[in-house]
């Protein structure tokens, strides 16, 4: 083992009052941080460091990519939600005069399970060749009987998406899915968790809640489309992809190809959004490459709004019965949930961890099951699981509360063992001004106010396969570089802002390269873990590097190394700050051009509750609680989210401004979630009506509510720079405080999603024929 | 397949005349990102309901990827690229950039483009103007709040 | 989008002979020439490719299309080529009829109201979801059925919709019918004739295939609107699911003439959103028409316009929507 030492660490939530830790650390970790106050540049408001590029239009995004002699690529997708493909001729399309490449994705014979599941594709000369050439293409397909419906899918006697055979296995880590489960008709499961004895527990309750809720399918709808360029030449593959994960990709790319790591290569720099839907390389990326490899040229492939609508991913639909017994004092005896959902043709429709999770409860059982129904693959967004799943347990909570004439916040006071959580109720009460909250329904009039109040869940992630690289130039200037991509949220600014706390440099001065697997790697954008992935080892590594470039500065300084301290541009003597020298003058004195350091992330301080292959889970999970103040139009059914109080912890907060940003959007996304977005198959034909942006119906800024964030300061010392994430937090409460606070609103409670006037003037008994 | 060749078209982009050839079904939006590589307009939607490629033409605000460039011909159509004057930003570009008015910040051109032709036509607008005048343009990250504040210390700050 | 040549004739009449059928978006969808206004909607239906003309004829460049002028006697003329914007922001709009400008101004986003034209919008066909999808062959064109009757019906008509279900889509229409605007149409041998807008209007009963009465070598050139009689006041009030940029999922106008006495002399109550064409309910016209209205007319009025709804599966939630609009539009027309 590596040498360790002790240090005691500042620890607790700063709001609160802190406490310290003593951790035994290995000896090459940087000293602890103090709080951020002490602090120069770490939890400061830093604008985005490429803010610029984004405001002059300059930033390169994957659709924005040409290189030279590229081709167009373009899909052809099965038209029907199921069907046998009887023929595919591609011989015209490939004497195409324009068309350098086309390629069959599926077989006479193979049964095609959506609308809109790829079956050809072709690269031509232009976009308009390519179209030509994909009408070239003879297809003929049997239509098939088919269901997009879950409930019908679960009737005994509904058309089968798969048989058990061909049936999508699951995966060892159990996610999106556990593997093993049994398939019975469209039903995949149930995959249980049990703890105690649920039956004992509810036979010990004074008061049961039972409840039904729906939630319904959402779909990314990132502004950006699914793009790539995909460049194949002799000496390796070089990817531009809008992707959350450039490493990954590598590898997938590698492994399919049978090409070595070090001869692939992939690049992003803006990122137009992704949510979770560009975590992997996909059936189109696959694609590009494959077209690339065959024309030798370069090849595009971006979607249409259409395609990205229909086959870019979706957050899959619930259907959720819970129940939940307790004891006159609040304190629950037992929690039982079983759900149902739909990923269409895919695996992960439930409900996740946050009932598992969030509430002390001895008895507890979920029973989660996938549901198939012939509709594009489904896959993981922003908060996977427990966004529809705190959609349920959050309005059950509500009503037990309700029932045993506890407020909502002193109710969760006693079940919820989260000291983060605890803290967040007690400062979003204040702000929102809890006290002003009236009896379900009691407000007088056609308009009818209402504040709710939801918590959030989500697992502190961490990737452990992750690394980054500090370099120091002779002439001063410093780099930091990762293969992790900026997917909007500022990585790269927060990257500068560790380094610069660490060299006493401004991050402007920080030049910080990432997006491209040429650098070390980075880890993905997803699951809230890239902050806390790669600060602790940036900052390792920017520790090593001073160190280093202290050396020399100290024989300069006639001090011995570890009494230099670097600030404010300078390296000068803690105890002498006048005796000092310009950083860029101590850089001067190193022998090479370029000094750097590449760490990796280490364990966290007091290691981890679960590790998995490349990532791990840190011991506490992170919190988050929301309130939102509703006025809902008895006569009209329109709700209107007027504001939200959101507070939410993320261990050592690094940019509050960046923190905000995330919380406001992820906040917005669950309004949108909540009242207006919804996947609408039409049962008749399997097809998607609304794909596009008319009529799939994305917040828009007249439904943005005012938005109040908090973020707090929760110490730990379990890192470097004890950072984590907060996406998802930042959606998962939202759309169950917007229907607890519809319920006190109107005093009527909502169960499905989204609550649209149709939805609400139906609770109200409003939509009988006159 | 010999292409008749595609007329061209005559207009002021970003201050400068333009001669591009564009055929008549040829849309703007693919005369500016394919003809031209001025990329910084974006597309997102592909039906009018996103806003990302908003461009002024003789100062309003329209959408290059419902405007065919022959209608173009003679007219000043102005670009994000052509905001930030000699390198230097716009004042709502500085306020998009210190007050985090992006985020991913593939609708920031279209929202800026938005904002510019409101604050032309209205120095000083109200929060409800500023938000009406952004109600054509999609955000899927930010959550629209640091937007309108940048705006509107765009706004002040003129 | 196929490709197709591109006319910009300099008058009316030009336009008019140069097309085969009609004005924007208003033919049956293999048609060989259209018209164009704005081009909103007709470049989302060549995208679609609902439309594969061979010519596309603009209007643009026809001068004096867009004017919106006062004649003596204070009647007000609207180019059909005039912009929402123009429209919605024009004082004489806003002073005379501001349930049109009301209705304008909730319309689509400012891009879009920057170039789409008042004509273009009156003539844009519906966004039923079925007939923008190129997969389904409905009856509009020339299918065997409406999927939206037993299908997702819920942002569909609740009147008239026993053949197909498609609502109007134009707010504007909806408040120019209760304004009793007339069309004009101009052909190609500059001939002029014009028509009530709601008599313009084609319901499925009587050709499925077209929403409107313009001829074959017709074009749209004004809108008319009658001085309104003093003691004239309206409204139009909308209800979407999003707060702006969204089609409406109910939208009401009411134009009324209250005498000296405070009676109502005429009403005019309709509804968009509710039926194929814009919507008059007389049964609530008369609720009001000699009486002095207030909450108890209105209410009842309300009631009456609903009279007669033939909801869908998913849409009946519209009928107590439009009871509230109805009464709330009565009520703020008042106010």
């Amino acid at each position: 083992m590596t040498a360790t030492r002790t240090e005691i660490f500042s620890a607790g939530i700063v709001e609160a009052g802190l406490g310290t830790v003593t951790r035994e650390i290995p000896a090459g970790e940087p000293p602890p941080w103090p709080p951020n106050a002490e602090l120069t540049w770490i939890g400061k408001d830093v604008p985005r460091l490429n803010g610029r590029d984004k405001v002059t239009g300059a930033t390169r995004y994957t659709v924005d990519v040409r290189l030279p002699g590229m081709l167009h690529a373009r899909f052809l997708r099965c038209p029907l939600p199921s069907a046998e493909l009887r023929k595919l001729d591609t011989a015209a399309a490939t004497a195409l005069d324009g068309a350098r490449a086309v390629i069959a994705l599926a077989r006479p014979g193979d049964r095609l399970r959506y609308a809109g599941q790829p079956v050809a594709a072709v690269a031509a000369l232009s976009p308009g060749v390519a179209a030509e050439a994909l009408a070239a293409i003879d297809a003929e397909f049997r239509p098939l009987p088919f269901v997009v419906d879950m409930d019908e899918a679960r009737a005994p006697d509904a058309p089968l998406v798969y048989d058990e055979a061909s049936a999508p296995k699951g995966n060892p880590s159990g996610f999106p899915a556990a593997p093993g489960l049994p398939v019975v008709g469209n039903v995949r499961g149930p995959a249980v968790v049990r703890r105690g004895d649920p039956a004992q527990g509810f036979a010990a309750a004074d008061i049961v809640v039972e409840g039904e809720y729906r939630t319904q399918v959402q779909t990314h709808s990132c502004l950006e489309p699914h793009a790539i360029v995909a460049d194949w030449r002799a000496d390796g593959l070089t990817v531009y992809m809008s992707t959350q994960f450039t490493s990954g990709v590598r590898q997938e790319l590698a492994a399919l190809f049978g090409l070595p790591l070090n001869r692939v290569r992939v690049v992003v720099d803006g990122m137009g959004g992704g949510f979770g839907s560009k975590s992997q390389l996909g059936v189109y990326g696959r694609t590009a490459v494959e077209l690339s490899r065959l024309a030798g040229l370069p090849v595009r492939l971006a979607l249409d709004r259409h395609e990205e609508q229909i086959d870019a991913g979706n957050r899959p639909g619930t259907f959720q019965r819970m129940r939940l017994g307790a004891k006159r004092d609040g304190t629950l005896t037992a929690l039982a949930i079983e759900s149902h959902g739909t990923a269409g043709v895919a695996l992960g429709a439930g409900i996740g961890f946050f009932a598992e999770r969030i509430y002390t409860c001895p008895n507890f059982e979920t029973l989660q099951h996938d549901v198939f129904v012939n509709a594009g693959p489904g896959c993981a967004m922003r908060g996977p699981g427990n966004t529809p799943g705190a959609y349920g347990l959050e309005q059950a909570i509500d009503t037990l509360s309700e029932r045993l004439g506890l407020d909502p916040l002193a109710l969760r006071d006693r079940i919820d063992p989260s000291k983060a959580r605890r803290e967040e109720r007690r400062i979003g009460a204040e702000r929102i001004g809890w006290s002003r909250r009236h009896k379900p329904g009691a407000d007088p009039g056609a308009v009818k106010r209402g504040m709710g109040v939801a918590q959030s869940l989500w697992m502190s992630n961490v990737q452990t396969n992750v690394a980054c690289e500090v370099r120091v130039l002779r002439d001063g200037s410093v780099e930091a570089l990762s293969s992790v991509q900026d997917i909007g949220t500022g990585i790269g600014t927060v990257m500068a802002q560790v380094v610069a706390e660490v060299l006493g440099l401004r991050p402007g001065d920080i030049t910080v390269r990432i997006g491209d697997t040429e650098f070390p790697p980075g880890g993905p954008s997803y699951g809230s873990r890239t902050t806390a992935s790669i600060t602790p080892p940036l900052r390792t590594a920017a520790t090593r590097v001073l160190a280093e470039l202290g050396r020399e500065a100290a024989r300069m300084l006639n001090a011995a190394p570890e009494e230099l301290e670097a600030r404010e541009g300078r390296i000068r003597v803690k105890s002498d700050p006048g005796r000092s020298l310009a950083f860029r003058d101590a850089a001067a004195l190193l022998r090479t051009d370029r000094i750097s350091a590449v760490e990796s992330r280490a364990d966290d301080y007091p290691g981890f509750r679960r590790r998995m292959p490349d990532a791990a889970m840190a011991h506490e999970d992170l919190g988050g609680v929301q309130f939102a103040e509703v006025a809902v139009d008895t006569e009209t059914g329109a709700i209107r989210v007027e504001r939200v109080v959101a507070v939410h912890d993320c261990g050592r907060p690094i940019n509050r401004l960046l923190l905000e940003s995330q919380v406001q959007g992820g906040v917005l996304m669950g309004v949108s979630y909540a009242l207006l977005e919804r996947r609408v198959m039409d049962r008749r034909t399997g097809l998607m009506v609304n794909a596009d942006l008319e009529h799939y119906k994305l917040a828009g800024v007249h439904d943005t509510p005012e938005i109040e964030v908090v973020i707090l300061e929760n110490l730990q010392g379990n890192s470097a720079t004890d950072a984590y994430g907060i996406a998802e937090p930042a959606n998962i409460a939202t759309a169950p405080a917007i229907a607890n606070a519809v319920y006190n609103a109107i005093g009527v409670r909502l169960t499905s999603l989204p609550m649209t006037p149709d939805v609400v003037l139906a609770a109200l008994g409003k939509t009988g024929r006159s | 397949m010999p292409n008749e060749p595609e007329p061209i078209r005559h207009f002021r982009l970003n201050g400068r005349n333009c001669a591009v050839p564009a055929a008549d079904h040829t849309l703007l939006v693919e005369t500016l990102r394919e003809t031209l590589g001025h990329v910084g307009t974006k597309q997102g939607c592909d039906g009018g309901e996103c806003g990302a490629c908003t461009v002024l033409i003789d100062g309003v605000a329209r959408l290059a990827c419902l405007t065919r460039t022959g209608e173009c011909e003679g007219h000043e159509i102005e670009t994000i690229e052509g905001l930030a004057a000699g390198g230097r930003m716009s004042r709502l570009q500085r306020a998009f950039h210190e007050r985090l008015g992006t985020q991913c910040g593939y609708c920031t051109p279209g929202m800026i483009m938005a904002a510019e032709s409101l604050l032309r036509r209205d120095p000083h607008p109200t929060e409800t103007a500023i938000r009406e005048a952004l109600s054509g343009n999609l955000c899927r990250c930010t959550g629209y709040v640091k937007i309108v504040e940048a705006v509107l210390e765009a706004a002040g700050a003129g | 989008m196929n490709r197709f040549a591109y006319a910009s004739p300099a008058t009316v009449t030009e336009a008019a002979a140069a097309t085969g059928l009609v004005a924007e978006a208003m033919v049956t969808f293999d048609e060989s020439a259209v018209l164009k206004a704005g081009g909103i909607d007709l470049l989302d239906l060549l995208k679609l490719e609902l439309l594969t003309p061979s010519v596309v004829v603009n209007l643009r460049a026809i001068k004096g299309l867009d004017a919106i002028t006062q004649d003596a006697a204070g009647n007000v003329a609207i180019g059909a080529m005039a912009t929402l914007s123009q429209v919605a922001e024009h004082p004489l709009v806003r002073g005379s009829y501001p349930a049109l400008a009301t209705a304008i101004a909730g319309a689509a986003g400012p891009q879009l109201r920057n170039v789409a034209t008042l004509g273009g919008n009156l003539l844009q066909r519906p966004h039923c979801w079925y007939l923008r999808s190129p997969a389904h062959h409905c009856l509009r064109k020339g299918g065997g059925h409406c999927f939206a009757i037993h299908g997702e019906n819920q942002y569909h008509a609740i009147f008239d919709n026993h053949a197909c279900a498609i609502v109007h889509p134009s707010t504007a229409a909806t408040a120019l019918v209760a304004l009793n605007a007339e069309v004009e149409l101009h052909d190609a041998e500059g001939a002029t004739r014009r028509l009530p807008l709601e008599d313009f209007f084609v319901g499925p009963d009587d050709d499925i295939q077209r929403e409107n009465a313009l001829r074959p070598r017709e074009v749209l050139t004004a809108i008319h609107l009658r001085k309104p009689a003093s003691g004239t006041r309206m409204a139009h009030l909308r209800q979407g699911e999003k707060a702006g940029f969204d089609w409406p999922l109910a939208d009401v106008a009411v134009v009324l003439a209250i005498g000296p006495d405070g009676v109502c002399r005429e009403a005019s109550v309709v509804l968009g959103a509710a039926a194929p064409v814009p919507h008059r309910a007389r049964a609530a016209e008369q609720a009001l028409q000699g009486r002095h209205p207030g909450e108890a007319a209105a209410g009842d009025a309300a009631r009456a316009a609903l009279r007669g709804a033939t909801p869908l599966s998913l849409n009946a939630y519209k009928l107590a929507l439009f009871e509230t609009l109805v009464r709330r539009a009565i009520l703020a027309a008042l106010a």
